[in-house]
């Protein structure tokens, strides 16, 4: 009795969760957002920027940027994306100061956004 | 006098098969496969006792290598703070809460055959575990519309184990977890992976504990690792204490399997303790 009790608990369960089961993709559900892209290589000005902006440069922009990294301008950025101190602290990576500072990292599709850019060699587009 | 003493030795054993008859072996269930109810961040083959509460607080600390100004991680505290409640002794349920993603999780989970001894014996206990999590972090873009069901995700899990001795105990876990929202247009909802959960008690309070997960398919391989965990059960009296390494922050099945982007290649592992105190709150006959 008790067994026949769970299995119908088990499969009004299933039910439940077939009803609230989605397989929703961000990029189709906003498009319009300033999403990650993974079939198109990732613009500078359209994709780096916005990530970059919301997280770095309140920090590291102006006469004293933090910890003495410049970053703001295409230049600035490319030479911190070419040299590994941007991907080694977004990423964690060990040997460099995590980044952002607050403690939060940035999500895996923020990360990878900023890496295919620096693999593509940090194009100004 | 030899015949004699083989004659009364073979009535001898006569005897006492016939004693044997009369008070046969009952069917026993095997138990203490696992001192807990989870290996490492993994759910173990074991249950809680029927009636029973088990408190559990669990940390999880931050990188090891960032050295001593960070005090080797212990600044930076990831926390999961949750109830479980043994319903039958093969039938548990349990919430509980982390502070990664201010996610909340619950389980349920039924073992419809256990490993026994004696009679009708079975070599294997066969657990199924089924659970939810709901991340409860404020919206990115409030402006947007956003749907509930983005913040949830379920996993199925399917634990078969073994006690292969009072030392020795192994399991596979077969898991399947969902996401509802996930980001990439080309990124699967459905993540498998296969859980492989092992004990080796070295004494009679302690216990080596391994909890590894391989990642079978629906992440990417260079941002997403296989969680390993690795460490020590100490058992005083009602409580458990496991002090570990591992290379993920989370400790729920969504967090854990899906979202570990540190390696032990690269020395990205993390130093974690859990404990786990048993409250008997209900007084029920155990069978």
């Amino acid at each position: 009795m008790k067994h026949n009790k769970f299995v119908y608990s088990l499969l009004l369960f299933s039910v439940l969760i077939h009803e609230s089961c989605y397989y929703d993709k961000a990029e189709l559900l906003y498009p319009n957002a300033a999403y990650c892209d993974t079939l198109a290589p990732s613009s500078y000005s359209q994709k780096v920027v916005p990530i970059l902006g919301n997280n770095c440069y309140s920090c590291h922009s102006g006469s004293a940027p933090a910890g003495n990294v410049a970053m703001g301008t295409y230049a600035k950025d490319k030479v911190i994306g070419l040299n590994g101190r941007l991907y080694g602290s977004i990423s964690h990576a060990a040997g460099y100061s995590p980044m952002p500072k607050s403690g939060t990292k940035l999500s895996d599709c923020e990360i990878s956004t900023v890496k295919r850019w620096i693999d593509a060699s940090c194009p100004n587009n | 006098m030899l015949v004699f003493f083989t004659g009364y030795n073979t009535l001898c054993a006569q005897d006492l098969d016939s004693l044997m008859d009369e008070n046969s072996p009952s069917k026993e269930y095997v138990k203490n496969a696992f001192k807990s109810t989870r290996v490492i961040n993994g759910h173990s083959m074991e249950f809680l006792r029927s009636g029973t509460m088990d408190f559990r607080i669990l940390h999880r600390f931050g990188l090891m290598n960032q050295g001593a100004k960070n005090f080797f991680g212990l600044d930076q505290a990831s926390m999961r703070m949750g109830f479980d409640f043994g319903i039958t002794n093969n039938l548990m349920l349990g919430v509980g809460r982390s502070t990664y993603k201010k996610e909340l999780d619950g389980f349920i989970k039924y073992a419809p055959l256990r490993q026994s001894t004696g009679p009708k014996s079975f070599p294997l206990t066969i657990t199924f575990v089924g659970g939810a999590t709901i991340n409860t972090l404020p919206w990115d873009d409030p402006t947007r519309e956003n749907f509930f069901s983005s913040r949830v995700a379920y996993y199925g899990q399917v634990i078969i184990g073994r006690k292969f001795s009072p030392a020795f105990t192994l399991q596979l876990s077969p898991t399947i977890v969902h996401n509802n929202l996930v980001p990439f247009i080309d990124q699967p909802n459905d993540v498998y992976s296969l859980g492989l959960g092992g004990r080796y008690k070295f004494s009679k309070r302690m216990a080596l504990m391994v909890d590894y997960f391989f990642i079978a398919n629906g992440l990417q391989k260079d941002i997403n690792f296989n969680p390993l965990s690795v460490g020590i059960d100490i058992e005083t009296g009602g409580h458990v204490f496991q002090l570990h390494f591992s290379n993920t922050t989370g400790m729920n099945e969504r967090a854990f399997i899906t979202e570990t982007t540190n390696r032990w290649g690269k020395g990205e592992i993390r130093f974690g303790f859990n404990l786990s105190r048993v409250f008997q709150i209900a007084h029920k006959k155990n069978k």
